[in-house]
């Protein structure tokens, strides 16, 4: 459990005040997501350290429903006073606002299927400032090997907090982590060429081997930015790209997740609805999972932003849609029941979204994706970072492919500058997927996917 | 506030070091209506203080929402360890901030009390009504959205140097979206708007019915829109994508912190880097233009907000700068660092970044091309530190023998942006700054604001290939 005892009694009081103030003003039923956070970070800038920083603090935010109307305040305030003040305008927002059928606060029972999960590190939580800067001198010193790495800026923050979510009809959730985050954004350079600016980011909530990570990370990093250096001119051409793990997530999947939303299907935006599941959607190749239970992922806990315990969940199984993501205003809508999957934070409404999402892995080796070649250009577009647009209504795509390969025959040949892709997500996920790879991927300590081998990409070269 | 800036006045007398002290409490209303329903009326309160301190060379930072004389004193005293910590790890430690002038008095913009005084009801009532405009606008319709949010900034900023100003401003923006479905085929038309200052500051370009059914009539439109080829092309960029262009390509490349990181701008103050029709220009206030989205008085360090030319005549003048980097390159702050929250600490940002008009009127301009793209409505952008920039579009008119025809879908425009700046050879007398509801990431968020005239200039469009 955790150590921060003071603090969580100061969460749990507020958010008892919160309720019994909001019961006063004239609320029937009220809700409380409250937060504690403290944290240090060291930042780089320009290969040189740049600012130390800390910081620490509550926020709270009410919901709160008279009837089918509802309200919503918050204040990062721990004084009654003006606790008092945000309940009452949260019950007076809701006076004046017009209802809606959709609104429910619900009692939620805690989860019996939920793992235990290591989110409380007590050696990360007592870390010493000199060793936060051991920890960061890894990260400065590994990316700075190579004279080549302009390092534009970094920053290594440890964590503590806190998260409850309380309310009326009983529910009440708390859970509290400890983290080790670690960012840079650089770009290689040498007498002709400029690279791109790259970014990673990655977390950890165990000390343990800590260094050694921030080190292998770092090192990777620095290797994909110099890999830059060697810069050429593609070819424009319609035809076989390969999406790395990144570009699969960023690119396809996120756009995804929008039509598995149960307040998109809700409101009719979705492509898909209640009556899709059971349904083949994309390709019999993809299967998509989502799961909260993974401690070393950024997006990990054991219930949501409304208290309802998560769960994993197969999305899509061999391309047929078996789940979608609810939390209680569109499972109310849709008469399902929430999956666990409302998101945000104590100062926003809950809204819907996934957690860590995993697309399984294929059977081709990734090399192998690699050898395929376009007959019209003899070579193959391996796309890394997408800095572009997704309409995720129509799933149309167009950007730009930055860092991207250029392979001929399983061989890299260069990086490309200047390169626009653009396509269809769902046509890149049904009939144009030719392949994923056997090998996964995690990105930014978040998702994780395979390399995917697609067809009909308009490769544009500027 | 005037107490509180005595308290903080009164704790900063005791500083160590050369510090700072931002009070910034931010109060914000959102509201959402989507087919006919509210989904979201919500009201955030979040106040406190960021205490920022320069010890032997290094930044300390520490913020606080305790604003007791013991809170004060507690955060000042981790922004100076924190400082510490760093100082003897520091390769090239910070040089003393040399003297400027600094802003002391109230800073207070147009608007705010005519927008807090405004009920939120009223403004929910006006949001039901915008959304129910577009929902009745077509029967291909499918889902109607209006968001409009709202907040009002109060500010004291005090350094041990002599800043003492107390600053307040509203800022508002709405959101208007439609999703047209036909034969399941889908499409989406978004009008948006973000301003400094009161209600009626949204709506003196366009009211906010028209911007309901233009929303609506382009979601429509788009459902048989082609998409456009992809390549090298002719494309005159309307304001609001000039503004994108300005802030995404330019404007970056000339922050001084990307600068000192190796941005394609190192090195090329004097150089020609536009053609002579291009001037470029980031303001914090514009008397002509008082409610553009980006406006401030004073910065986050105690800076007076100017206008800085970035590029004259095609010749690049000055980069953005912050006390810090304004000092390395031996000139003065130009009032561009600004921070988000009081947890955030300043960073170097633009403002109301803008191509200056030109001669000719659009009508010239379109019957001069021969063959090219008329591109407007933008979707947002990004850029790199090589010049490298993208932005999206959600509408493309195809241009043929001087006369606007057929509509495209949606595309991305991206290439080298001093390139394109050199390509430009038209630029129209009419001028709009009107990025919509943009922000600007860059860690933090920040309110920005772009545009300029219409602009006649070579690029990429990132269509289809065949």
């Amino acid at each position: 459990m955790t150590s921060l005892n003071r603090e969580t009694r100061h969460l749990e009081e507020a958010g008892s005040q919160l309720i019994s103030d909001a019961f006063k003003a004239g609320a029937d039923a009220a809700e409380v997501c409250g937060s504690y956070g403290s944290k240090s970070k060291i930042s780089l800038e320009k290969q040189d350290y740049h600012l130390a920083a800390s910081d620490e603090g509550y926020q709270f935010g009410i919901r709160v429903l008279k009837g089918q109307r509802q309200g919503f305040a918050s204040t990062n305030s721990l004084n009654s006073k003006e606790l008092k003040e945000v309940a009452n305008r949260a019950v007076e927002i809701a006076t004046f606002s017009p209802e809606n059928p959709y609104f429910s606060i619900q009692s939620v029972a805690e989860s019996s299927s939920a793992p235990t999960l290591a989110l409380w590190d007590p050696t990360l939580a007592l870390t010493s400032l000199q060793t936060q800067k051991e920890w960061i001198e890894h990260l400065r010193k590994e990316i700075l090997k190579d004279k080549r790495i302009r390092l534009n800026e970094g920053s290594l923050e440890v964590g503590k907090s806190l998260s409850l979510v309380v309310n009326s009809k009983g529910t009440h959730q708390l859970e509290s982590e400890t983290y080790c985050a670690w960012s840079l954004m650089a770009m290689a350079a040498d007498s002709e060429t400029l690279t791109s600016f790259d970014y990673f980011s990655n977390i950890a909530r165990q000390s343990a081997r800590l260094g050694d990570h921030i080190v292998q990370t770092t090192a990777r990093f620095r290797e994909a930015l110099l890999k830059n250096l060697k810069t050429g001119t593609a070819t424009s051409y319609k035809g076989k790209v390969v999406f790395s793990p990144r570009a699969v997530l960023d690119i396809l999947i996120e756009p995804l997740c929008y039509h598995l939303n149960g307040r998109v299907i809700l409101e009719g935006s979705s492509r898909w609805n209640l009556q899709t599941l059971g349904e083949q959607v994309l390709s019999p190749l993809i299967n998509l999972k989502d799961t909260a239970w993974l401690a070393d992922r950024f997006s990990c806990g054991t219930f949501d932003r409304e208290g309802t315990p998560t769960q994993n969940l197969q999305m899509i199984e061999a391309g047929v849609l078996g789940k979608i993501f609810l939390d209680h205003y569109s499972a109310k809508g849709l008469h399902q029941t929430s999956t666990g999957h409302a998101s945000g934070g104590s100062s926003s409404l809950p809204s819907v979204g996934p957690h860590t999402l995993l697309v399984a892995p294929g059977a081709t080796p990734f090399s192998e994706l690699m050898r395929q070649t376009n007959s019209n250009t003899g070579a193959l577009l391996l796309v890394h970072r997408f800095s572009g647009q997704t309409d995720p209504v129509t799933g149309d795509f167009s950007g730009v492919a930055k860092g991207a390969e250029w392979w001929v025959n399983g061989e890299f040949q260069f990086c490309v500058k200047e390169t626009l892709i653009s396509g269809n997500v769902f046509e890149c996920l049904s009939q144009s997927l030719l392949g994923l790879s056997a090998e996964t991927s995690i990105v930014d300590s978040g998702s994780e996917s395979p390399a995917a081998l697609i067809d009909g990409i308009s490769v544009t070269s500027g | 506030m005037k107490d509180l800036a005595s308290r903080i006045q009164k704790a900063l007398e005791s500083a160590p070091c050369w510090m700072e002290a931002r009070y910034h409490r931010r109060r914000s209303h959102s509201l959402q209506v989507q087919k006919g329903l509210v989904k979201q009326t919500k009201a955030n309160l979040t106040s406190g203080l960021g205490i920022r301190c320069l010890v032997d060379g290094a930044w300390g930072f520490s913020s606080t929402s305790d604003l007791s004389a013991e809170g004060i004193q507690k955060a000042m005293r981790q922004a100076v360890d924190c400082a510490k910590s760093i100082s003897q790890m520091k390769k090239s430690a910070v040089p003393a901030l040399p003297p400027t002038t600094l802003s002391q008095g109230e800073f207070t913009l147009e608007g705010y009390e005519t927008l807090e005084k405004m009920p939120l009801q009223q403004k929910l009532q006006a949001a039901l009504r915008a959304e129910s405009e577009i929902r009745t606008a077509s029967k291909l319709i499918q889902t109607s959205t209006c968001v409009y949010s709202e907040q009002f900034e109060d500010k004291i900023l005090i350094t041990t140097d002599g800043a003492h100003a107390l600053s307040r401003l509203a800022r508002n923006e709405i959101r208007l979206s439609a999703i047209a479905t036909d034969h399941g085929e889908m499409a989406e038309g978004q009008q948006t708007v973000g301003r400094t200052g009161a209600w009626d500051c949204l709506f003196t370009e366009h009211p906010m019915e028209e911007m309901g059914t233009t929303a609506a009539q382009l979601a429509v439109d788009l459902l048989k829109a082609p998409r456009i080829p992809g390549g090298l092309a002719t494309l005159i960029l309307s304001p609001a994508m000039v503004g994108l262009l300005s802030h995404e390509a330019i404007g970056h490349t000339v922050e001084a912190d990307f600068v000192l990181s190796g941005s394609v701008a190192q090195g090329k103050l004097g150089h020609t880097v536009a053609s002579p029709l291009v001037s470029l220009c980031d303001s914090g206030f514009l008397p002509q233009l008082p409610h553009a989205g980006g406006s401030l008085l004073v910065d986050d360090e105690g800076v007076p907000t100017q206008n800085t030319v970035i590029i004259e005549n095609g010749i690049l003048k000055s980069y953005l700068h912050n006390r810090e980097s304004a000092a390395a390159f031996g000139v003065a702050p130009t009032g561009n660092a600004r921070a988000w929250l009081y947890q955030d600490e300043p960073l170097i940002r633009m403002r109301n970044t803008y191509v200056q008009p030109g001669n000719q009127s659009l009508q010239e301009i379109i019957e001069s091309t021969e063959e090219g793209y008329l591109v407007d409505c933008p979707l947002g952008g990004q850029a790199d530190a090589t010049g490298e920039f993208m932005f999206g579009a959600q509408k493309v008119m195809k241009i043929e023998k001087g006369k606007i025809k057929h509509m495209y879908r949606g595309a991305t425009v991206s290439g080298q942006a001093f390139d394109v700046l050199r390509s430009v050879d038209a630029v129209s007398k009419e001028f709009h700054l009107d990025l919509g509801a943009g922000y600007c990431g860059k860690g933090q968020p920040a309110k920005v604001d772009a545009g300029g005239p219409y602009l006649r200039c070579q690029a990429t469009i990132g269509g289809v290939q065949e």
